[in-house]
């Protein structure tokens, strides 16, 4: 039950299950698509190689619906999910996958929510039967409500209030959006968390959770008919609602520069944050962009850890990468730097890399490393049967394209060394960019935390 | 505050129960099976397959888990012998650093052409040493049309690591900002102060290098560590995927033929004692909103008969969000994220420990119910129904390994590092079903004892001290690692 805040440079491992074309070895990700008559969208791969199945519902829902004064809603109702519903009950839902040698869970991220099980493959009804009857007779009261509000706010602590810069992403994207879509984080602020009441939730429920806001995807050791059968039996009878209005994603062409420093009392370094707007995911200038990204900071012979944390050893460590979303997307570098360096040498070393990228294209190596790459990560993703459904589910809910599972590699693979150049001198210009510089905040405790 | 609740009557089927429950009650905050969801009762029966076992004229162990459904091979080094138990106590690292260094440079390869050469095949590669750990690990993963060229340099890193003075200074440096840098976070001090508690002076009380080792580290004593402790004979190698052990084993034996038998052999120190009566430690960091929370004891090694049992109780008690701890301190108090309990049971005896990290405010609650369910574990025996429960889950989820050939060499290396019988996967579903609902509460009175336990706070000692002290005898620690007067 996890808020996912930033997609990073896992991307090319986390974020799509796809395959990779090998001439003479075609492996692709099969798959046959329905709707049922409640408009819920239905996506099947049989997979027998193991017996085993993974399902997963993914909502068209995410932080970017919330409204402000209600920010973490999305993810709290997530949460309200596992709460009970007519014929499962509270906590029930997690209870009864894990006693049946499964796994379950759910996601938010600012674009949707998605849930998931993987179960033995002679536990086919399990899965479903849950997932339809949350979807078709949630349990909402204030006991529920109240529970996993402490439970999200908990969330919060670990995970960011905790946590050394545990805050400084919220710093960045407040800074760097204007539209409250991307503006506010997923997890929420505790007042605002405070706010949510039962009625909310009921709206929410009904107007993000109806079948035809979702997509069901299944991939594993199942046969596709008789999985077709049961999906109609389960879901089929739940009503369809009037759909959700589309949230207004404009995001005001930036200016100028926007830069800010926040202190940080769990910090014992200075880490650097230097975002640019960039566009949505998957559009040919952000597969150039993600390309760059892994040029930069992929692995130990790229260019910002060459440079920064081998040759000039002025960061513990950086990234750099082009943020998937559905709209107004980020490209991200962060730094945390070591003791005694200034930010400022650091910034402009970045600015040197990204100056350089503009410049000159791209070694033939550099280009090289990114498709094979691309290639492992395309067979890899091909092995579990969650990943599968769930960017099945997600290229879907985002693109409308679930065959994207299997186009992906080609559309990295496109990208030229030209349009490395192009993209770099459109995007990674002055005015297009936030900067947050996060500063350890000296703490009057004799028993301080030492060294500054 | 919480804004008051506006009732609207079109949704008046879904707020029906709402309007019954206040919140001060809280009645709905039980977990409760209703049972309804269609199960199937049979557990799925699997056969994890057998890897093919080799041995070469070296000593070198080989486990293959032949797997052709993707174009993909994974291996894996598991070095004994290496791993920081055998560290000398002054040189604190040395294992871990030495296995990091690896990669920085062979006879024939600076450090920036493994990076570049292992990068140009699209290929992983790592070396790793984790403190309390016998074994240093080489792990390397690619594609299988490709695995001859990645494998040879995943084999020159093993053999050949020449662990250049430059790139050692540099790791030095990193270090030195490490050492300080993870006293930032409350995993890293709760994880510390547990260890020692546990372990004392038993080299798996270490958890980091310090100071002293890192300025002392030449690259004559990080390739005499290598030297001397990367052995074949205590070498077990594990290959699973798009492979054919007929044509491997032979070209292994030609590529290993230099790496020579020696005579080292394991030796362990003295088995860590188990504490014999409860303590408190405090490590105070004044920000935290948090109390991060962790107890426990020594318990078994990994090849104890009560093995199953443990694992079983486990189950019961925070194995997951079906455990007891989930169910009560998040689901029912919503006093934290997730509570867990779990155990290490290695070449040595090790601790059972549960765990969670709660806002400062219900540091005594969650206490509370830590003691309450441990103890519960000792004087209950555990309801048919719960036992049964635990047991399918953990027989059951034996199905899901089968996506991934990397789980399938992971059991076929465990079996060998600790020397289980041939048949111990094709027989483990059996032993574990015969786990009962005494033998739970006889080891849980044996080993889970709240009287004996040693108890880890991290977080804002002008909040939670008072609490602490109810608790037992405290003993106070700031972030650096330094004892407090009390």
């Amino acid at each position: 039950m996890d808020v996912i805040m930033k997609t990073s440079k896992a991307i090319l491992t986390a974020l799509l299950l796809l395959c990779w074309i090998q001439p003479g070895n075609a492996q692709s990700i099969v798959f046959k698509q329905f709707t049922l008559k409640n408009g819920l969208r239905v996506i099947l791969s049989e997979d027998h190689t193991a017996p085993t199945y993974s399902v997963a519902v993914t909502y068209n829902v995410g932080s970017r619906d919330e409204q402000k004064g209600k920010t973490g809603f999305a993810h709290l109702f997530e949460h309200m999910m596992f709460q009970g519903s007519e014929n499962v009950g509270k906590g029930e839902h997690m209870i009864i996958v894990e006693n049946n040698g499964g796994e379950a869970n759910g996601n938010t991220t600012n674009d949707r929510t998605a849930y998931f099980e993987t179960l033995p493959s002679n536990q086919i009804d399990l899965g479903l039967y849950i997932e339809a009857d949350r979807m078709r007779s949630l349990v909402i009261n204030q006991a529920n409500l109240d529970n996993q509000r402490q439970t999200v706010q908990e969330e919060r602590r670990e995970r960011y209030d905790n946590q050394p810069y545990g805050k400084t992403f919220e710093a960045v994207i407040d800074l760097a959006f204007d539209n409250f879509a991307y503006k506010h984080s997923t997890i929420g602020s505790m007042e605002d968390l405070d706010r949510g009441t039962v009625k909310d939730a009921a709206d929410f429920f009904r107007t993000y959770y109806a079948p035809n806001n979702a997509v069901l995807t299944m991939v594993g050791d199942f046969n596709t008919d008789e999985a077709l059968a049961k999906i109609k039996k389960y879901f089929e009878d739940i009503p369809r609602q009037t759909p959700p209005p589309a949230p207004n994603m404009t995001e005001p062409k930036q200016t100028a520069e926007r830069r800010k420093t926040i202190e940080d009392p769990l910090a014992d370094a200075d880490e650097i944050d230097i975002v640019f707007k960039i566009p949505p995911g998957n559009t040919p200038d952000w597969y150039a962009l993600s390309v760059a990204g892994l040029v930069l900071s992929q692995g130990t012979s790229s260019r910002l850890y060459l440079e920064l944390v081998k040759d000039k050893r002025l960061v513990q460590g950086i990234s750099a990468d082009a943020e998937e979303k559905r709209g107004p997307s980020l490209f991200w570098i962060s730094a945390t730097l070591n003791p005694d360096k200034d930010p400022k040498e650091v910034e402009k070393l970045i600015y040197d890399n990204l100056e350089r990228l503009k410049r000159e294209p791209i070694t033939d190596l550099e280009l090289e490393k990114v498709r094979m790459l691309v290639r492992r990560a395309g067979v890899e993703q091909l092995q579990s049967t969650q990943g599968r459904a769930t960017n099945l589910g997600e290229s879907t809910v985002f693109y409308n394209d679930p065959n994207l599972v299997n186009t992906w590699p080609d559309k990295y693979l496109a990208v030229t060394k030209g349009r490395i150049q192009e993209v770099a001198r459109k995007y990674f210009i002055p005015s297009n960019r936030t900067v947050v510089t996060t500063i350890p905040k000296e703490t009057p405790e004799p028993a301080g935390r030492g060294g500054r | 505050m919480r804004a008051h609740i506006r009732l609207k009557l079109a949704i008046s089927v879904l707020l029906a129960t709402a309007s019954l429950v206040s919140a001060q009650q809280q009645p709905g905050n039980q977990v409760d099976l209703k049972n309804r969801a269609p199960v199937s009762k049979e557990i799925l029966k699997v056969k994890l397959p057998r890897a093919t076992e080799a041995t070469l004229s070296n000593g070198l162990t080989v486990l293959i888990i032949e797997d052709h459904r993707l174009p993909l091979v994974s291996i894996q080094y598991s070095i004994g012998g290496s791993g920081p138990i055998f560290e000398p106590a002054n040189m604190v690292g040395l294992a871990r650093i030495t296995a990091q260094m690896m990669t920085e440079g062979t006879r024939t390869r600076s450090s920036l052409k493994v990076s570049e050469d292992i990068e140009r095949l699209g290929a992983a590669l790592s070396v790793s040493s984790s403190y309390g750990s016998t074994v240093s690990v080489l792990s390397a993963s690619g594609l299988s049309d490709n695995f001859d060229k990645w494998f040879e340099l995943a084999n020159d890193v093993l053999l050949n690591p020449t662990f250049p003075a430059n790139e050692l200074d540099r790791r030095k440096q990193q270090l030195s900002v490490a050492l300080r840098q993870q006293r930032t976070s409350a995993e890293f001090l709760m994880s510390e102060r547990f260890s020692r508690a546990i372990y004392g002076d038993h080299p798996a009380g270490n958890v980091t290098t310090n100071q002293g080792t890192v300025d002392a580290l030449t690259p004559a004593i990080l390739s005499k560590w290598h030297a001397d402790r990367y052995a074949p004979q205590n070498t077990i190698l594990g290959i699973a995927g798009d492979v054919k052990p007929a044509e491997l084993v032979p070209k292994l034996e030609r590529l290993l033929a230099g790496w020579r038998k020696t005579e080292l052999k394991e030796a362990l120190p003295p088995n860590p004692k188990p504490a014999t009566s409860r303590k408190v430690y405090l490590v105070d960091r004044p920000d935290s909103v948090q109390t991060s929370i962790v107890m426990g004891n020594i318990a078994i090694d990994r090849r104890d008969p009560d093995y199953f049992v443990m694992v079983a109780l486990n189950q019961v008690l925070g194995g997951g969000g079906a455990g007891r701890l989930f169910k009560n301190l998040r689901e029912e108090k919503g006093y934290t994220y997730g509570a867990y309990s779990s155990f290490s049971a290695r070449k040595f005896p090790g601790p059972w420990n549960a765990s969670a990290e709660v806002r400062t405010e219900v540091t005594d609650g969650a206490l509370t119910e830590f003691v309450k369910e441990l103890q519960r574990m000792r004087d209950q025996p555990v309801a048919e129904r719960e036992l049964d429960d635990a047991k399918r889950a953990i027989v059951a989820s034996f199905a899901l390994s089968l996506e991934n050939p990397d789980d399938l060499v992971n059991y076929a290396l465990t079996r060998k590092i600790y020397d289980l019988p041939e048949d111990y996967w094709d027989a483990y579903p059996a032993k574990l079903m015969a786990v009962t609902a005494l033998d739970i509460q006889r080891v849980a009175r044996k080993y889970i004892d709240p009287q004996t336990m040693q108890i880890i706070a991290v977080g804002d000692g002008s909040r939670i001290r008072t609490v602490l002290d109810k608790y037992g005898t405290v003993e106070r620690y700031d972030v650096q690692g330094k004892k407090l007067a009390n």
